[in-house]
Parts: structure tokens; sequence; C-alpha cells
């Protein structure tokens, strides 16, 4: 079997520990003999339907976010993906990534940055910098990470959050909510990284790819996560 | 009056901390000061004829220590703050101890200061110590929870720039794309140093330099394993042979620093490069143990760097021990070691070699380190988990047949310093000069 990871935006949005989630990715397909190509998807190239099973979209800088943000529209790559996610194909996005990927971000001054309303959530940029450790309840258990942001996230009506914050700030810092869950993608201010210390997050994005990928239900051969469990676990027990 | 108060105050606390053994003293006495003096370093600094600040992510202490080095050779009596307590408070309690309060109107009686400060301090600190020249070494990713991306630390330098006096002397790393990009914001003189053919890496990829003149430069550079490097630097048009005994080439662009420096100030350039065969590096940034080496690393660009100079040196019977904390000083998000290569340290090196028979984690966040490791390609089974820093050390060295490498962050290099005086391996940091 054979995974292409989407890495989009790769080259601007790969803020702290980004590149982490990636490694996961691949190297807990590789454990498993399954092949795991890395394709970034940036302003120059296009990006059409199944050209990626798996998406990954990482938080920026201001400037090249406003450039991604451009770009998403412009070059229709943000209706691709989101045609994409309506037919399970997974994605997990974080910090700025999640931001671009809600209804619109509205910055401290000029217009609102556009999202690409995959989300139904709206963020909106404040004066409190949200950081710390974060743990989450979620229904992959809890996860762990560590979140930098000072945008404020709100799920308006429907959206299902990824989880309750058990410590830390989460979306917006008052609802006890983070991040948001849409089909198979996600989207959370989680980094830290998240994905190598969530060993079932990782494994749950694998498995949902191969599965739209090859039409079939897919069991994910099980790995020893000794190490990966007990990072969990430190984190846990010293901010949970 | 308030200064008087204000260093007496300073002194005293410095005195108990030393006196108890609560550390080096080296940020209590300039906080408490500060409080009653707000102007203290203003005041204090005024009074030294020359002062030099050096800022950037990685090799600040470094270079600093080089050119107090040169300028001893020179005869200078220098002020600098020592072991790393580069914020405001650092700045204070090192004037206050340098002042003699014997002497009238409590007069600093040097001729140099040579003052780090870390990338946030530099805004607020630099237009306090008005200094004759400022430095810009590089500036990479690191602590995000304290300074913010790149972009907005250069900014905030482009600031502060754009308010010094037009005669004050700026010197840039013109290989760094970050730092370069401080030309535009300053109306007076920039120097720029650089290594010929080179490109900082790590963050500035795909960097590519430019026909830029620069003012200092390293050519024809040799790495010479893990005793240092040679080339040749070039000062108007002239090249001088330099033996630096400092592993990798980072630490050239420190030495380019602190020579230009160092010429500025009129040093002579042989004097200079002789006087290198006696420099030893800052405490645990680049130490030789009787048992092995400790190398510090603290973010993705700098611990790249350490990997890259280490793991073509590495050989069969050689251990490796990695400390992580997320301690304030550290920074307290450890994402950044997914920034890091530590690919470079597993595959480069076992290709040569073979596997490390083991490597030793340790650390408040061990299991994160371990778990980075094992994703770097190490075999999880080689891996020790040992939260508890001495016993990690003890195990480490017992049965050690090769050399041992230690590469803590900040506050496990303390840590490390406090066991290895202990034990009697070394001497108390704040004992060594």
């Amino acid at each position: 079997m054979k995974l292409t990871i989407g890495y989009l935006y790769g080259d601007l949005m790969n803020i702290y520990g980004d590149t982490g989630n990636i490694i996961a990715l691949k190297k807990r397909c590789q454990w498993r003999g399954i092949k795991a190509a890395i394709k970034m998807f940036t302003i120059r190239n296009s990006l059409k339907q199944g050209q990626a099973d798996l998406f990954f979209f990482g938080g920026g800088q201001d400037q090249q976010q406003e450039l991604v943000a451009k770009d998403l529209g412009k070059s229709a790559k943000g209706k691709v993906i989101k045609s994409e996610i309506e037919r399970g194909v997974p994605l997990l996005s974080i910090c700025g990534g999640y931001q671009l990927l809600g209804k619109y971000y509205k910055p401290h001054e000029g217009p609102e940055l556009p999202g690409i309303e995959l989300f139904n959530a709206y963020t909106v940029a404040s004066d409190k910098r949200m950081i710390g450790n974060i743990v989450i309840e979620s229904m992959f258990g809890k996860l762990v990470g560590f979140e930098n942001h000072s945008g404020k996230t709100y799920l308006p009506g429907d959206a299902t959050p990824l989880g309750m914050v058990v410590k830390g700030f989460g979306n917006n810092g008052e609802d006890k909510t983070e991040g948001c869950i849409y089909k198979n993608a996600i989207g959370c201010y989680m980094h830290g990284s998240l994905l190598p210390k969530n060993p079932i997050l990782t494994d749950w994005l694998i498995k949902k790819a191969l599965e739209v990928k090859y039409g079939k239900p897919i069991e994910l051969k099980p790995l020893d996560n000794s190490l990966e469990n007990q990072a969990h676990h430190m984190a846990i027990s010293r901010f949970g | 009056m308030r200064l008087i108060a204000a260093i007496v105050l300073g002194k005293f606390i410095a005195y108990l901390s030393r006196k108890f053994r609560i550390g080096g003293g080296s940020a209590a006495p300039g906080l408490f000061a500060l409080r009653i003096d707000p102007e203290l370093i203003e005041r204090l600094s005024k009074k030294i004829p020359k002062n030099i600040v050096i800022t950037g992510t990685n090799g600040k202490t470094t270079t600093a220590r080089m050119l107090a080095h040169f300028a001893k050779a020179n005869g200078l009596k220098v002020i600098r703050n020592h072991t790393g307590s580069n914020l405001e408070r650092g700045i204070a309690s090192t004037l206050i101890q340098g002042v003699q309060l014997t002497h009238p109107g409590g007069v600093l009686n040097r001729h140099l200061g040579i003052w780090e400060l870390d990338e946030a301090a530099f805004n607020n600190v630099v237009p306090k110590l008005n200094p004759d020249i400022v430095v810009f070494l590089n500036v990479f990713r690191d602590q995000l929870d304290r300074y913010g991306e790149v972009d907005s630390v250069v900014k905030k330098w482009s600031e502060t720039l754009r308010e010094l006096p037009k005669q004050t002397l700026v010197l840039v790393n013109g290989d760094d794309v970050n730092c370069a990009k401080l030309n535009a914001a300053f109306k007076g003189t920039v120097y720029q140093f650089g290594v010929k053919d080179y490109k900082v890496t790590g963050e500035s990829i795909g960097y590519k330099k430019e026909l830029e003149k620069l003012e200092c430069e390293a050519i024809n550079v040799k790495l010479k394993g893990l005793s240092g490097s040679s080339f040749s630097v070039v000062i108007h048009d002239k090249p001088t042979p330099v033996f630096l005994p400092l592993p990798g080439i980072y630490h050239i662009y420190d030495f380019l620093a602190a020579f230009y420096l160092g010429h500025e100030l009129g040093f002579s350039t042989k004097g200079m490069i002789k006087s290198l065969k006696n420099f030893s590096p800052a405490f645990g940034r680049v130490e030789k143990l009787d048992f092995g080496y400790i190398f510090l690393i603290k973010n993705p660009a700098g611990a790249t760097q350490v990997f890259e100079t280490i793991a073509p040196n590495l050989k069969q019977h050689d251990r490796l021990l990695l400390a992580l904390n997320d301690n304030i000083a550290d920074g307290t998000d450890v994402s950044w070691i997914w920034d890091g290569d530590f690919e470079e340290l597993s595959l480069r090196g076992a290709k040569r070699r073979g596997n490390l028979d083991s490597v030793f984690v340790s650390g408040t966040r061990a299991y994160d380190l371990a778990v980075r490791l094992k994703y770097a390609g190490f075999d999880p089974k080689s891996i020790v988990v040992q939260p508890e820093l001495e016993n990690a050390l003890k195990q480490a060295k017992k049965g050690l047949k090769g050399n041992l490498f230690i590469l803590p962050t900040y506050t496990a290099m303390l840590g490390l310093q406090k066991i290895l005086a202990k034990s009697g391996l070394k001497k108390h940091y704040w004992e060594e000069e």
C-alpha cells in the first residue's frame, strides 16, 4: 500500500514543530510497510482531486498567512480541499492552517482574511497570548500538546469541537472547546508536536486515508507505542 | 542618592547569594536594584568609555568571551555580563558588581563594556546602554513562547535600530538573510561579515549569497574535526591564516564578529589570532571534559549545527547523553526538537561507525526526547530514559570505553555543571573566571 501526504504550503506554514507531524505520519506508515511520499502543495503549484490521500496544514507567521489566504481562494485549492474532505479524505490543520479553514480571520487592523469555510468557525485577533501546555478530552481519549496563539476561534451553530479542554485555553480561553472536527478533517491549536505524542490520532489519520484510497475497511498493524505513551502520560501528569 | 542605595542593596544581595551558594548571584542583585533606581543602567554605563552590544539567537556568549579575551591580551579592563544572564537585570547586576564604592563617586574603572543581550532584551536595554557598536550574529527560531516569530524579532530590531544615533557602528552577519534585512533600517554605517560560499543553514533555506560586499570574510575553510577549523580571514583585501580551536562552522561566525570588533578597537590582527591558542570557550557551550564533551543545544538551528559538528566524529564506543528541560530559560515549548535535525545525528554517524550501543536521555521532558530519537532512526532498544540527570550521568559513564557527548538544554547544562562540581570533576562556573 502507498500513501501520499499532501503538505499544504509547507514552505510558508511550518511554524514550530509542524514538521514533527509529517515525520510521525511518514514513520508510522513505513514501520508498517506502507510507502509514504510527502508532496508539497504551495503557491507555485496546483492541486487536483486524488493527488493527496491525507492533508497536513501547519501554522505560519502573519505575512505568510496572508499570502496563503489569498492563494487558497485565487488558485481554487480551497475548493479542491473542501471537495476532498467531503469524500472523506483526512486532514490535520494546526493554528494558522486551522484558522484559514474557518470562515474568516479578523485581524486587529485591516480587512478580514477570508477562509475556505470548511469548518463552521471564525477567528478574531485578541490582545491575549494563549501560551502553554494543553490537555484535552476527545473522541481519541486525552490529547496533549502546546498552544501558542492570540487568535480566538469560535464555533457557532452545529460545529463539533475536537475536544474539551482539561488544562489550557483551547479555541478561545472562554468556552472550554478546543479545535473542530468535520468528517475526517481536524483543526486545532495543538503544537507539541501533536502527532508523535498522540499516536492514536496519527493512526486514525492513516487508517482513514487508506480506507478512502482503497475503498475498504483497513486494520492497521499494531506498533509498539511504549515510548510514545510514556511521553503522553508524562505530559498529562505534569500538566493535566 | 537613589543610585548609591540601589548599588549597596545590589551588592548586599550578591554577597548573600554567594555566601549561601544559591547560584552565582547573576540576576537577583540587578532585579532589586532596578526597583530602587530604574535608570541605573544609563547612569553606570555612561562611565565606561566604550560599550559594545552583541545580540542574536546563537553564539552571543562565545563571541563576547572571545572579544574579552582579545581585549585583555591588549591590556584593557573589561566589564561584561557573564554566565548567560543577558536580560536587563543581568546587565544591572554586572554593573553593580563593577562599581568600587570606596572610590569617590563610585567609579567604574573599566575601558570596555561588552554586553550580550537576548533577542527581546535587546530592544529595552540598547537605548539605555547607548553602545558604540552593535553586532547582530544571526536570528533563528527560538523559544516562540518568549521571543515570538523571526519576522517580529527582526521588525522590533529594526525599530530599535532606527532610533540609534547615526555614529553608532552596526555589524551584521551578511550570510543570514534575516540579519541582512537590517541594513535598510539604520541611517549610519553597517558593516557585514560572512564565510565565503556558505549560507546560514537551518532556517534561511534557499538563500544564495548575492554579490554583496563583506568587510570581513573567512575563505578556504577546512574543518578539523572536534579540534577546530582553519581558514583565512580577509579584512581590507588582506588575508591572514587562522586556526580556530573551536569545532564547527558556526563558531567561525562568532570569531569573525569578535575579530572585526577587535579590529575596530585597534587591536593587531596577528596578536588576536595568536591569542586564540589559549582561548577557552564559555562554560558548557562547547566544553572538553576528561571523559568527553559538552555541547549546549537550545534551539533547532543551534542543535542542528552541533549535530553536524559531532556526527562525523562519533566513534563506535562513544555514547550520547541528551537532556531536555522545559523550564522558562529553556523554553516551555519542546516542539523545537522536531525541527532539529536529529536524523543527521543518527543516520550519518551510523553509516560510518555502526549504531552506538546506547543513547541516554534525561531531563524533565526525557520521554519527548526519546520519541524524537526513535522517529529519527535510533533503535528504541538502545534508548535509555533516565529523567533524573545525576543518575543519567552515572549510568552513561558506567563502563564507558569511548567519549561521552553530553548535549543539554540551558537549565540542564546548569544542573550538569552543579553535578560535575559536586563530584569534583570541575569547578563551580562562577569560580571559573
